[in-house]
């Protein structure tokens, strides 16, 4: 059968040559145990061709002119990890507000953060050698319940990143908060009726007629319809099971698309999520019932919502420690997630819900050569990043942490 | 027999007691040597435990020690052996074959309790942030006994924590050591004979908290005035103590009628709860546990501690203890580190993931190095967390055994609040506080299956019954259910 799978896999790789991506060097990683996070499942003794920074054949002994050759006996290679919600790029040091760009007093729904990421933050490579190589990167707070839109990055910390994908999710929250959940369900369908008639009226409105904007901008506006217009879906922070259901009432009702975030009572409601086909970001460790939005907290909360039928996306909560999404899979793991699973909720879940798998996120021929050699099982926090790929190129796993450590090492004696 | 020994140890102290008091009050003027009647004391007194043989484990001691294929015995609340045993008809005998025991985890930087769970306005009591120095309050008289992060602690193998007041304060004011135990007192909870601690913060927080209103401190620099000005204040008060204390014992005293005459100079202080707490610092009695991040801040409390004459015994935090490893390891202070947590504020910036592994290993070996959690999430899982940080010690090239890491931990947590005599290690005499995992504990998918505090199971994964919940979990989520 494997074999069938290896042949099949070089006839389509033959079927590639035409392809061509400027710059990059071919590469052949050999003899990797490679967790594909696609239905191939784990591929023992297995060669990775990458060629254009594609790639171009994944099979046994497979020979390349001219190709650097990675030995990647004893090591795991997987697709590169996506973050699903942090602030990379967008956060330097959490509490100096000036290295922040993830709000604004300005905007609501319209607030894109893609303008303001920064390649050169410390936080980038740091996580590149957790095994990160590209993140969802949202904001974090705007005007109203809107959060505004994230945008997709690169994490090969080049100047001039532009976005892999701009624009792609608006984020807003929903539950506690100083306003009652009653009045902000209406504040948000106030907001849908407003988006709605400023887009019947658009000519006539900016011809001068009379239109009260209330609270929000053009852009905004427009931003709101991109979510009734299901071109992308509406991110929903909140906890609490029946703030889930009442959101879900509202995606039915304005036929949205809708991926939850946090969702730490979402076992509760595991089945309207399969049938409904909602996805869910959460952070496994995450099971204190830390108020009563989340009084229900578990720790295999990943593991029942994958049992019935939810995709999910592992995310940790810290921006910093964006890459500890693989402990939070790990401890999912632990606590009844297949592991094959927790795999897929750090890397082709999160490209699927997002519409970035085409691409990314698994390892699949023809697919960018975002990829990741481990010393040992990902999922186990023991493990480290031992070489990183991103789009078929090497990438550096060098920190700014690491240099103080070697610093260090040296001045104590103890290298 | 234990039961009838600690009955007549007990009843003898309380005699001493009754003695000493009746001497004291035969002059209304003497200053108690225990000025708090033997109030606030632990009340926690386990029932005698079953004698229990868990055989053939994989045993990391905290001692450095890991025993292959070894057995524990526990009588009375205690470990009575550790190694080979012999089978022992009369013991409980819990097969552990292919199980990990360690000792019962210690969390030294905890403030459960003091910042339960669900967060509310209403019960956050860990910062008494109305001014910076505040050693009169004690973390334990804001301690809710229902948090229902102690039950999800338990079930991470945390058997003992220590609450502290936050770090808004330069002087914060008096943690405490509990055992996790479920009780509607907190001296039900209180970790018997365990030392009072001091919190002490440096850097950002109090100057911060206190700077934003336009006061002092708003610099690093007024934070350190503000600690020295404390331990002046201090100093003069013991002197006063001591000064009145020895007069009492060359029958100085003047009568009633003198006394009115001569002041300040003969009567006796009148009690001061802020500088009680710092007086039992200056006498050795009270332990510093510092919030500190930075290198350099380290070495000027250390300076601080050198003016006044007394000892710090951890760093909490300790970003950057790394940068100052040999200082730490000469002077014998403990720092208590997160694995990776990093970049929430400029102090804590320059994190790296081998800081305790290069405390652990300064001046040969003979730093003291503590893996905290500051976190109920993280001490849940406090295990991954010394596993994250001894992965990032062999990574550096530093050959570092799960023995010795473990004792990140157990052993030196318990060391720094000193309580080590009792806890901390697999050793005969030491309370049976253990935890049986199943599998290698340093791995993130091993999880505890049975949690010993006084040898008695307070969780079982196999076994709901033996699991005590908080009255929180009660009804919560359905009336008829137990919240998990």
């Amino acid at each position: 059968m494997k074999k069938i799978i290896v042949i099949i896999i070089l006839l389509f790789s033959l079927a590639l040559p035409g392809v061509s991506v400027a710059g990059s060097q071919s590469v052949l990683i050999q003899n990797a145990t490679v967790m594909t996070a696609s239905d191939l499942g784990i591929l023992e003794n297995t060669d990775l061709l990458i060629e254009n920074g594609l790639i171009a054949a994944i099979g046994k002994q497979l020979t390349a002119n001219d190709a650097e050759i990675i030995d990647a006996s004893n090591m795991i290679v997987t697709p590169g990890l996506i973050a699903p919600h942090s602030q990379l790029g967008l956060v330097e040091i959490e509490l100096e507000q000036q290295t922040r760009d993830d709000s604004t007093d300005h905007y609501s729904a319209g607030f894109s953060i893609a303008n303001a990421f920064n390649p050169s933050s410390t936080l980038i490579p740091y996580n590149r050698s957790g095994g990160i190589t590209s993140a969802i990167v949202v904001p974090a707070s705007a005007k109203t319940n809107f959060s505004g839109m994230a945008s997709v990055f690169n994490l090969d910390g080049k100047l001039l990143t532009q976005p892999i994908a701009q624009d792609i999710a608006m984020v807003m929250n929903y539950g506690a908060e100083s306003d009652s959940r009653a009045s902000q369900i209406l504040l948000l369908e106030d907001a849908f009726e407003k988006a709605v008639r400023f887009k019947r009226n658009k000519a006539s409105i900016l011809r001068g007629n009379y239109f009260d904007y209330g609270v929000y901008t053009i852009r905004d506006l427009e931003a709101i319809m991109r979510v009734l217009d299901k071109d992308i879906p509406l991110l929903v922070r909140s906890n609490r099971a029946q703030d889930l259901l009442t959101m879900i009432a509202i995606a039915k009702k304005y036929r949205i698309k809708m991926v939850f975030y946090g969702a730490k009572e979402a076992w509760r409601i595991a089945d309207v999520l399969a049938r409904e086909d909602i996805p869910v970001i959460l952070d496994p460790m995450d099971n204190i019932p830390s108020s009563f939005d989340a009084i229900a907290a578990r720790m295999d909360n990943a593991a029942l919502l994958n049992a019935a039928g939810v995709t999910i996306l592992i995310t940790s909560q810290s921006t910093h420690n964006s890459y500890l999404s693989r402990q939070g899979a790990g401890n999912a793991a632990a606590y009844g997630l297949p592991q094959d699973e927790a795999l897929k909720a750090l890397t082709i879940n999160v490209a699927d819900v997002f519409g970035l798998s085409q691409d990314r996120g698994s390892i699949a021929v023809g697919k960018s050569a975002d990829l990741v050699i481990w010393d040992g099982n990902p999922l186990e926090v023991s493990s480290f990043a031992t070489a990183m790929m991103i789009e078929g190129h090497s990438i550096s796993l060098i920190s700014r942490s690491r240099r103080l450590r070697d610093k260090y090492l040296i001045e104590l004696g103890l290298k | 027999m234990a039961m009838n020994k600690k009955l007549l140890t007990v009843s003898v102290i309380c005699l001493l007691f009754v003695f000493v008091l009746e001497a004291q009050d035969n002059d209304a003027n003497v200053i108690k040597s225990d000025p708090l009647n033997g109030a606030y004391q632990s009340t926690y007194n386990p029932e005698q435990s079953e004698k229990i043989l868990i055989r053939n484990a994989r045993i990391l001691t905290g001692t450095g020690e890991e025993l292959v294929n070894a057995s524990i015995l526990i009588e009375n609340n205690k470990i009575s052996a550790i190694g080979k045993i012999k089978k022992n008809t009369k013991a409980n005998i819990i097969d552990a074959k292919g199980k990990w025991i360690t000792p019962g985890i210690i969390d030294i930087h905890s403030h459960m309790g003091v910042y339960p769970a669900p967060s509310l306005r209403a019960s956050s009591d860990g910062n008494e942030a109305t001014d910076p120095v505040t050693p009169h309050v004690w973390a334990e008289h804001s301690v809710w006994t229902q948090d229902p992060q102690f039950t999800l602690a338990l079930k991470g193998g945390i058997t003992t924590f220590h609450v502290l007041p936050g770090s808004a304060n330069l002087i914060g004011g008096r943690g405490v050591t509990l055992k996790n135990i479920r009780s509607v007192t907190v001296q039900g909870m209180k970790f018997p004979k365990a030392p009072y601690t001091l919190k002490m913060a440096c850097g950002e927080n109090p100057k911060r908290v206190y700077g934003n209103r336009k006061q002092e401190p708003s610099t690093r620099m007024a934070n350190v005035a503000g600690y020295r000005t404390a331990w002046i204040d201090a100093e003069y008060y013991l002197k006063k103590i001591d000064r009145f204390a020895n007069k009492m014992e060359d029958n100085l005293l003047l009568d009633e009628a003198d006394l009115d005459e001569d002041e300040d100079q003969e009567r006796p202080p009148k009690r001061d709860l802020k500088m009680e707490t710092l007086a039992g610092v200056l006498k050795g009695e009270i332990l510093i546990q510092n919030h500190c991040y930075r290198g350099e801040e380290m070495a000027v409390m250390l300076d601080i501690a050198k003016e006044f004459n007394y000892k710090v015994t951890t760093f909490h935090h300790a970003i950057e203890a790394y940068k100052v490893a040999d200082l730490l390891a000469d002077q014998g202070v403990c720092a208590a580190m997160w694995a990776d947590w990093w970049g929430f504020k400029h102090e804590a910036y320059d994190m790296v993931w081998a800081n305790a592994a290069m405390v652990d290993q300064a001046q040969k070996g003979t730093g003291c190095a503590i893996i905290h959690s500051d976190s109920a999430i993280g001490t849940q899982h406090l295990n991954q967390e010394a596993a994250k940080s001894r992965a990032a010690g062999i990574r550096a090239g530093l050959d570092i055994s799960r023995g010795r890491a473990i004792k990140w931990i157990t052993f030196n947590p318990a060391k720094a609040l000193g309580i080590s005599d009792q806890v901390g290690s697999l050793e005969v005499g030491k309370m049976a506080d253990l935890v049986i995992w199943d599998g290698d504990p340093f791995s993130v998918f091993t999880k505890a299956e049975k949690v010993f505090i006084d040898g008695h199971i307070k969780y079982d994964s196999q076994r709901e019954e033996a699991f005590k919940r908080t009255d929180f979990d009660l009804g919560i989520i359905d009336p008829e259910d137990t919240r998990l």
